[in-house]
């Protein structure tokens, strides 16, 4: 499949998408709501099928944001889908770690660090906060005081 | 000088703590073993277990997880001993100092549970081997 081919196929959930950027051949960013973001991982991992990398989570004060990033190896081409949550008081998002094992430990890192649930988790311990971090705190939200 | 204080000064043991650095002050410290500084040749072994060992060889700001392992540490070590502070972190906690997980530098996590205790800062980040050995020189030469 080339870079063509690839857009063509990424082009197919343009409906559920809220934004749709290509500013490189290479790279391609994609906006969605917290609830199209399992079906949209989904189709990325599976249909496409994309490799996965890392996903990101930002805090920008009036919702979270989740950038889930994949790898087409064939082209070079990364794909950054980003997921706007907008509940601040309970944000949460579904689990992508039952059908990608391997983002097991960033959802766990997520929930740690900015409190957002990862609703369906299949193993949410805590991961980096030390034993005796207490609940409810949360490192990297902006209103986090020293 | 007590001949504690005189048989630690000749070949003293240590043992490397890792409080939370980001590897860099650990690989100069790996260096000191190899051929090309060789501080066993001068009698300092890194030893297993800090029962055996005369200095703590410390890097890292400490990190909320790691405080209690290294008071632990510490409490396990036979006194008379000296820590060494190693590297920027360990000194004064470097550019990690507003980290919301740093809970040292190392003087006071050791001073929290022994307000004596002999601690020796070697600044750097890292530090070279050859500021290491000079600050374990110096350090066996003041106490």
């Amino acid at each position: 499949m080339n870079q063509e081919e690839l857009n063509n196929k990424i082009s197919e959930i343009k409906a559920k998408l809220i934004g749709y950027e290509q500013p490189l051949a290479n790279r391609i960013y994609l906006s969605c709501e917290a609830e199209n973001s399992y079906a949209l991982n989904k189709f990325l991992f599976e249909e496409v099928p994309l490799r996965f990398l890392i996903a990101t989570g930002i805090d920008s004060e009036d919702c979270f944001e989740i950038l889930y990033h994949y790898a087409y190896d064939q082209t070079g081409c990364v794909v950054t889908l980003k997921t706007f949550i907008r509940d601040r008081e309970n944000p949460s998002v579904e689990s992508i770690s039952p059908f990608l094992p391997a983002a097991e430990w960033i959802e766990r890192e997520l929930h740690d660090l900015l409190g957002i649930e990862i609703k369906n988790h299949p193993d949410m311990r805590r991961l980096i906060l030390a034993d005796d971090w207490p609940e409810g705190v949360y490192p990297l939200r902006k209103e986090a005081k020293k | 000088m007590s001949w504690k204080i005189k048989y630690l000064k000749k070949s003293p043991w240590v043992f490397h703590v890792n409080t939370g650095a980001c590897n860099n002050c650990d690989i100069e410290i790996v260096d000191l073993l190899t051929p090309k500084f060789d501080v066993e040749r001068l009698g300092i072994k890194l030893v297993g277990s800090p029962r055996h060992a005369d200095a703590l060889l410390v890097t890292g700001g400490v990190t909320a997880q790691a405080a209690p392992r290294l008071r632990e540490v510490y409490r396990q070590t036979p006194k008379p001993c000296v820590v060494f502070a190693i590297g920027a972190c360990a000194c004064d906690k470097g550019i990690f100092t507003n980290g919301y997980h740093m809970v040292g530098p190392v003087d006071k996590i050791i001073k929290e549970i022994d307000p004596n205790a002999i601690i020796a800062y070697v600044p750097g980040c890292p530090p070279k081997p050859e500021a290491i050995i000079s600050g374990v020189v110096k350090a066996l030469s003041v106490i």
